[in-house]
């Protein structure tokens, strides 16, 4: 019995942890939301230069081979720093459905370039009506010899100015269902597609709405098998849900450091305002939260790792709580803080604007609490609604 | 990262798990679980099952071999707690005796005192129980009053001691009083080892808003101790009460374990109360409450074995139990919440009349209310978060 990171996973963050404070912590988000990307663009070899890019993907295509649980540490520290970019995407989604559906030619062109830190993804699921039912994947893809014709939009698809390419949904087959779904990836530099910026409370992510007009993909791009997208993008779903409950805990982690330095150096009627129990409650509420969402988040990986049978239960419940829990702190954060934490200059607002974002990414909470159902065989699983 | 139980471990639980089903009360494990509500029938009830422990070797596993231990390491303790949580084996009637005061006299008692009490302790001939709150000391238990004056190589004890568990069956207290009056509050607190057979002790029942009787008031006028009876030094007791947490290595586990289980037996309950001839568990709503309950508790039982891992890794015990204590204890009050509101109206249902379970949601709910309070309530629970693991400043007055 041993539930902590190894010693390695822990120097590792060490590791990461000093450089991202190195380079300013917080400052390259803010640097990006001004639309200065020049820290972020040296972060982002920075960090291949430490290996971070290369830690879950094989041997084979130039990476370190281990797994989920050593990229817990990486994810913490981007959490902690609200770092903008695609590398829980490209390292929690791409390479994941890569390494278990990817063909050889898409292995060799996309996985050494990840490694290396050349090549990230985005994923482009949504469409106009915003819904991440099956029945809203409505852009078409026809296949026309060796090609594929895609034609439609895609819209809140993240950081797509970033990406070297995205992994989106399309209707290859009829109907609503989910056959007839599947899973392609597109290279922005072949394209010709229009995109329009989306305007985001959390600026340190772009969104952008995406319209391709008839725009052709080689069939050699399609992920897995023909019109059996949807389930590849389940299991891509179950790594980065892991993922993303970890980036959240990396957010939390910060908050409460935050909240509770100030509280301890700001003084009112004489003292700190760390010693009114009013305040120091609230705080430790927000530690017993990032405590429990921490354990739920390490688990998680373990269960993705290991594949143990309450993998999907343990992972959509790490993602919900983390959401629910990183929302509630980021605002108590504000609050402790008082007027100074309304303000752009203090990074308060930074951590309620990505907690926000995260809430309902990639699929509403009341959707994953009815997947969490089904998984516990509270219900049947056909009978859960996406909203 | 590594859940797994060694070879070793897992053949300790074999070993225990045989023997309980081996040895519980004719029934018992068939459901028939009535403990007899007179006293004196409860008392020989407790102390049978007791000495069955002390003869089958498992009354105080993690003791040294020659006190009668097994010498158990830390996991063996956990997985015992959670063998004994699995088959809601009866309680331990000398918990205090076991977990404490042996653990506590075999570091710092005088060989008197080992010779005197260990042995009973084992083998449950004597029954322990704490003396620690009072009226006006409850989560302050440096404001106790209860007074220790010496005359010649006796004390005389005066005093009233409150929520004392098993007082009324209890042969000795480990009881603390107040030896002198300084500056600082937990100076001059003194433990002794008080025998509550002697006519300057009388216990009287508290009768819970449950109904139950688990606690006690302890009345001492003119109690009889001697200098033989004294643990550490006079004045010193704060020290011997720290010393005394040091051994509660494995925290609240079985709270956890237990809230585990209560789970579990919640969801059959989400299954078994219907709504428009419906199971609720069909209710959307329903099941989002019952997800998130699951989160929470899984979170705790994971949050447990995080610490846990600590307690292994440094040898003691750090102030992360308090997060535990604080989790489970809110965690399994609302957990009742939630299982009588799901029975709508009909949860109010109490006792022979009570619709689902013989009343163990009703029983439950009622007695989850002491669960935030004792063993020091979440608001102490959350000073020492805050102050010892996040390092905000003490309250005043502290």
């Amino acid at each position: 019995m041993d539930f902590s990171l190894s010693e390695e996973q822990e120097m590792f963050r060490g590791y990461v942890n000093k450089y991202l404070n190195n380079m300013g912590h917080t400052k390259t988000a803010r640097e990006f939301i001004k639309g200065d990307t020049e820290s972020y663009e040296t972060i982002v070899s920075g960090l291949a230069e430490l290996g971070c890019t290369s830690i879950n993907i094989s041997e084979e295509y130039g990476g370190m081979e281990l797994g989920a649980l050593d990229l817990v540490p990486v994810l913490e520290e981007l959490g902690r720093s609200v770092l903008p970019g695609l590398y829980l995407e490209t390292n929690s989604f791409a390479v994941p459905v890569l390494e278990k559906f990817g063909s050889e030619y898409q292995k060799q062109k996309y996985l050494p370039a990840i490694a290396e830190g050349s090549q990230t993804f985005s994923i482009a699921w949504l469409e106009p009506g915003g819904s991440y039912q099956p029945a809203g994947i409505q852009m078409t893809a026809s296949l026309e010899g060796d090609f594929i014709r895609l034609h439609g939009t895609k819209t809140l698809v993240p950081d797509a100015e970033l990406a070297n390419s995205l992994i989106l949904p399309v209707r290859t087959g009829g109907g609503k269902g989910e056959g007839g779904i599947s899973l392609v990836i597109v290279d922005m530099a072949d394209l010709n597609i229009t995109m329009l910026k989306q305007k985001n409370i959390d600026d340190s992510r772009h969104l952008a709405e995406i319209t391709f007009d008839n725009v052709e993909i080689s069939q050699e791009q399609v992920i897995g098998s023909l019109h059996k997208g949807w389930d590849i993008l389940q299991e891509g779903l179950l790594a980065i849900n892991a993922a993303l409950a970890s980036v959240m805990v990396g957010g939390m982690e910060a908050i409460v450091g935050m909240a509770a330095e100030y509280a301890k150096i700001r003084e009112q009627f004489g003292q700190p305002i760390g010693r009114f129990q009013a305040v120091k409650h609230k705080i430790v509420d927000m530690k017993v939260d990032l405590e429990m969402a921490r354990s739920l988040a390490y688990y998680a990986n373990w269960a993705l790792e290991n594949e143990s049978e309450d993998q999907v239960q343990a992972i959509i419940c790490a993602r919900l709580f983390a959401a629910e829990a990183y929302n509630k702190a980021a605002a108590n954060n504000i609050q402790i803080h008082g007027g100074i934490g309304f303000t752009e200059e203090i990074d308060c607002h930074l951590y309620v604007k990505r907690a926000r974002f995260y809430e309902h990414y990639l699929g509403s909470t009341q959707s994953y609490y009815e997947k969490a159902a089904a998984a516990l065989g509270w219900c049947e699983p056909e009978k859960v609604e996406q909203f | 990262m590594d859940f797994s139980f060694t070879e070793k471990e897992e053949a300790f639980r074999q070993e225990f798990r045989i023997w309980l089903e081996n040895n519980l009360p004719d029934g018992w494990l068939d459901g028939k679980r009535d403990i007899p509500e007179d006293k004196e029938q409860y008392s020989e009830f407790l102390r049978n099952w007791q000495r069955k422990l002390y003869e089958g070797g498992w009354a105080a596993i993690a003791w040294p071999k020659k006190y009668g231990g097994r010498e158990a390491s830390l996991i063996e303790e956990i997985i015992y707690q959670q063998e004994m949580v699995r088959v809601k084996a009866p309680p331990l009637v000398n918990y205090v005796g076991i977990h404490m005061v042996g653990p506590t006299l075999m570091q710092i008692g005088t060989e008197e005192q080992k010779e005197a009490y260990i042995q009973k302790i084992l083998t449950g001939e004597e029954v322990w129980c704490q003396g620690y709150s009072e009226p006006n000391a409850g989560s302050d238990l440096t404001a106790i009053q209860t007074s220790a004056v010496r005359d010649g190589d006796r004390w005389k004890i005066n005093g009233q001691k409150v929520w004392t568990s098993f007082g009324h069956l209890a042969d000795r207290c480990f009881l603390l009083a107040r030896t002198s009056r300084g500056e600082k509050k937990h100076k001059g607190i003194t433990v002794f080892l008080l025998d509550m057979n002697q006519p300057g002790v009388e216990t009287r029942p508290i009768i819970q808003m449950d109904g139950k009787h688990d606690f006690n008031e302890v009345y001492l006028e003119d109690a009889i101790a001697y200098d033989a009876d004294i643990v550490g030094e006079v004045d010193e007791g704060w020290r011997v009460m720290i010393a005394l947490l040091m051994h509660e290595r494995s925290g609240i586990g079985a709270q956890v374990f237990t809230l585990e289980q209560q789970f579990e037996d919640l969801v059959v309950l989400a299954k078994e109360v219907q709504e428009d001839g419906q199971p609720l568990i069909q209710n959307p709503f329903t099941r989002k409450t019952m997800v998130d309950l699951y989160t929470r508790s899984r979170g705790s039982l994971l949050n447990y074995y995080r610490n846990l891992t600590k307690t292994l890794k440094n040898g003691q015990p750090s102030a992360e139990g308090s997060m535990d204590k604080l989790i489970v204890s809110e965690l399994t009050k609302e957990l009742f919440s939630q299982s009588l509101s799901m029975q709508g109206h009909q949860g109010v249902l109490w006792k022979e009349d009570a619709i689902f379970g013989d009343s163990y949601w009703q029983d439950n709910f009622l007695y989850s209310f002491g669960m935030t309070i004792g063993g020091g309530t979440s608001e102490v629970q959350k000073n020492t978060i805050g102050e010892r693991i996040l390092g905000l400043p003490k309250d005043l007055g502290r």
